[in-house]
């Protein structure tokens, strides 16, 4: 195949967009919207991940007080879990520190807490554990060595960690189908608007192939042009992605409640590679069965 | 240049051409006629590889398209030059675009194929025309370019299916005028026609069929 052929053929590629622009923007926007989806999707499921993630990592476990215990044996307790291998860090928090900390978090409520006492939030203690303890199974075995009497509650938080993991399973699971789904939509969206370019053009190729056209000097075109509209598509999405996600974390920072959410990362550079991947192969296969259904068809 | 050997053409029950043999020789000018339905098209249409014979032998520059792959079918049109009596011009091509394509298809770099355009559009009689759309040139024009689009590979064999079909007498004699300067060139040339006239203005050897079966070789 020389080099005057090729070009011969990106000519005749560049300048069939040109004539069918509004089918190939069709394609292109069907592709882009397809990848729209998808990268929504990403960005949701990466997101959730991170979040999960560091969860996961920060794995504390809280034991409350029984009202009778001491001072001098809270500490002891205290020292005696410190110097256990799986445990990093250990806090006291005493009965005052607990409504001091109640006090600034939640606004409005000191009236009512002078009324209840000093006693009214049980003394704890708050254990950091070591990150490879960050399972369940491994947590819960922590918990039953700390089962003193002196301890009237334990949380330690896994369970519902556990069931967001779970949910964000099935949500993978959900989105790697809906994805499929959207992609075979979207292909067969795109193999029929290329058709309809083909056909448009049915009488030049019929004259080209009278002239000695060879397959590939009809089908290369189209498979050009389709991949043309699969990396249009594909940029635009990831443009169109890009702008979502800043419209959003600009959002989020007006929200003061949700400012801590404002570092929602963008879908990671690999991920940004394989929807263009995706775009760019969606866009070719489109094109090739459409061209090989049209040739099938007129011989 | 064209051999047949005992070739039969069916389309289902019904028999298009039977028992068909005949020579065309290199340089040759020659007619294939006969009356609406006698098998002209047909016999073009396997000469340029658009159907296959049922059974028998068919050789067409030293191809033998009995044998012939699919692949090789563009091998074969690249060999020889085809004019249709409803000219087959792309409309929203122009008349160099429409020419050059059977130099395009084969990789011919774009100053040489301009080249080459503008000498076949002087052997046609239309110089200068290589920017018009084919909406704007008459039928007998149109014929022309489709003939120029024909000679620019330099074919060694010109297929013709009633390139007069459409044209009004002098047009005809016009066009008939061009394909016998290609000939003259050395090109065979092939005409299917019916028109009687222009056999008798310009009297070469005549294939003649009737009801699918050569009547005359």
């Amino acid at each position: 195949m020389s080099l005057t052929f090729l070009q011969h053929i990106f000519r005749r590629a560049t300048r069939s967009i040109w004539e069918n622009l509004y089918l190939n923007a069709v394609s292109a926007s069907v592709i882009g919207a397809s990848l729209i989806l998808l990268g929504l999707y990403s960005l949701v499921q990466n997101n959730l991940s991170t979040v999960i993630d560091s969860w996961n990592k920060d794995v504390h476990v809280s034991v409350y007080f029984a009202d009778d215990v001491d001072e001098e044996r809270r500490l002891e307790l205290r020292d005696k879990i410190h110097g256990m291998s799986e445990v990093i860090q250990v806090r006291y928090v005493s009965e005052v520190d607990a409504k001091n900390w109640m006090l600034e978090e939640v606004s409005g409520i000191e009236d009512t807490l002078k009324e209840l006492g000093d006693n009214i939030l049980p003394a704890s203690l708050e254990i950091t554990l070591d990150a490879q303890m960050a399972h369940p199974k491994r947590i819960e075995e922590f918990a039953s060595k700390i089962d003193y009497d002196d301890f009237v509650a334990t949380d330690y938080g896994v369970e519902w960690v556990d069931k967001f993991n779970a949910f964000l399973r099935m949500f993978q699971a959900l989105g790697t189908f809906v994805g499929l789904l959207i992609i075979i939509a979207a292909m067969f969206l795109v193999t029929n608007t290329v058709h309809l370019v083909i056909y448009n053009r049915r009488n030049e190729i019929e004259i080209a192939k009278l002239v000695g056209a060879t397959k590939s000097f009809v089908v290369l075109p189209f498979l050009i042009e389709g991949t043309i509209q699969g990396l249009i598509g594909a940029l635009g999405a990831l443009t169109g992605l890009w702008v979502i996600h800043r419209t959003l974390v600009n959002q989020l920072q007006q929200h003061e409640t949700l400012k801590m959410m404002t570092d929602l990362s963008f879908i990671p550079v690999g991920q940004q590679l394989l929807l263009l991947f995706i775009g760019l192969t969606l866009g070719l296969m489109a094109a090739l069965i459409a061209t090989l259904r049209f040739l099938r068809k007129v011989g | 240049m064209i051999r047949l050997y005992n070739v039969h053409k069916n389309y289902g029950q019904h028999v298009a051409l039977r028992d068909v043999s005949f020579t065309v020789s290199k340089g040759e000018f020659c007619y294939i006629t006969g009356p609406s339905g006698a098998g002209k098209t047909t016999m073009l249409k396997l000469l340029y590889g658009a159907i296959q014979p049922t059974t028998g032998q068919l050789q067409v520059a030293g191809m033998n398209l009995s044998l012939l792959k699919k692949n090789q079918l563009p091998l074969l049109r690249q060999q020889i030059g085809i004019v249709f009596q409803d000219f087959k011009l792309i409309p929203t091509r122009t008349v160099g675009e429409n020419i050059g394509l059977a130099l395009e298809v084969i990789g011919t770099p774009r100053h040489l194929i301009e080249r080459r355009v503008q000498a076949v559009l002087n052997i046609v009689g239309l110089p200068g025309r290589d920017h018009l759309y084919p909406a704007y040139l008459s039928g007998g024009e149109q014929q022309r370019v489709a003939i120029a689009r024909a000679i620019i590979n330099d074919p060694s064999i010109l297929l013709a299916d009633e390139p007069t079909g459409n044209l009004d007498g002098a047009m005809a004699v016009a066009v008939m005028d061009i394909l016998q300067k290609i000939n003259l060139r050395g090109t065979t040339v092939l005409v299917a026609t019916h028109d009687a006239a222009l056999m008798k203005r310009f009297p070469y050897r005549c294939i003649r069929f009737r009801n699918g079966q050569l009547e005359k070789r």
